[in-house]
């Protein structure tokens, strides 16, 4: 105060108050005004959070949408086509068998007859190559109405 | 820092009492909050918002207050630059020069409806507002709420010895735009 007075006594002499004044219940007030604003910053935050479930909600149906497709034509296909399903299944063979099949498969039925006709000839069949022969050739029911002959 | 403000803290930092805390506050800063604002912004109706915009950032970011300074000089800090942030986003809204605000405050308190001071109250606000924006907040931190050197170098973040320099500097133009009109 004394440093004030020596660099500006005009100023020091100055009835230092506060010339402002604020309406009536102004302070009384301000709580429940800030309390209103922080309800709706509050609820902005909660619109922001919606804000991104909107923006994401298209994408989200159209992922939803092919999962309920695929569900829907996937299933029926599943339980009314068996056989085919579990063709397809059995289409994962291995090289190797791939490759004996095709051997088999290859032996036409005249050099087979002509081979059992001459059982010393210079190809040796074994019994499973027979039997693997007797099984991609013929069914079940021909297999059984022969023995029954 | 005192009792109540670190009990303030804690309970601003818990999700239980935090509505609560925040109200303690609020009826406990407000009054000193809102008239350093006021003789910043120069306008009751801006003071008002500040003060709430104030109070708002406070709410947001009480998760940050790292507790190395006071909650009051932290509190006086996010009001000054609120304030600060106002006049110049209101500047650059009205077209006003930047170095011009002497005048818009001039203007703002030449329309208070709220100033009620006498004639030699008026001078002495017209040459508060003619200093430049920071020896000003000096000036009021020191002149009207006198606060300490020190407290008022975490708000402004300023060294004491700049900020003694600067009220001394403040000081002496408002002595000569006193005695200039006299």
């Amino acid at each position: 105060m004394d440093e004030l007075k020596k660099i500006a006594p005009e100023l020091s002499k100055i009835k230092k108050e506060n010339p402002f004044r604020v309406p009536e219940n102004y302070f009384e007030d301000f709580s429940a005004r800030l309390h209103e604003r922080l309800e709706a910053e509050k609820a902005g935050v909660h619109r922001n959070q919606n804000r991104i479930i909107q923006f994401l909600k298209p994408a989200i149906g159209l992922a939803a949408g092919f999962a309920l497709i695929f569900t829907l034509s996937y299933w029926p296909l599943r339980i009314f086509t068996p056989n085919e399903q579990a063709k397809n299944l059995s289409t994962g063979n291995s090289e190797s068998e791939m490759l004996y099949a095709s051997w088999v498969e290859g032996i036409d039925e005249n050099s087979f007859y002509a081979m059992l006709d001459n059982p010393n000839g210079s190809v040796n069949f074994t019994d499973d190559d027979l039997a693997d022969f007797v099984n991609t050739n013929s069914s079940e029911y021909d297999i059984y109405s022969e023995t029954e002959n | 820092m005192d009792n109540s403000d670190l009990d303030l803290i804690a309970g601003l930092k818990n999700e239980k009492t935090r509505d609560l805390a925040f109200n303690s506050l609020v009826k406990k800063y407000q009054e000193r909050l809102f008239w350093h604002i006021r003789k910043i912004v120069m306008d009751h109706d801006d003071a008002d918002d500040v003060m709430q915009n104030t109070f708002i950032k406070v709410w947001r970011s009480v998760d940050k207050f790292r507790e190395e300074s006071s909650l009051y000089t932290w509190l006086y800090r996010i009001a000054t630059n609120e304030s600060l942030t106002f006049i110049n986003s209101n500047k650059r809204r009205s077209l006003i020069p930047m170095n011009d605000t002497s005048e818009f405050l001039m203007n703002n308190l030449a329309s208070d409806a709220y100033f009620e001071g006498d004639k030699i109250q008026k001078r002495l606000q017209e040459a508060i507002l003619k200093l430049p924006e920071k020896q000003r907040i000096v000036f009021n931190l020191k002149y009207f709420e006198e606060m300490k050197y020190e407290a008022m170098s975490q708000v402004l973040d300023t060294s004491v010895g700049a900020l003694k320099a600067s009220y001394h500097h403040a000081a002496k133009k408002v002595e000569e735009y006193l005695k200039s009109r006299d």
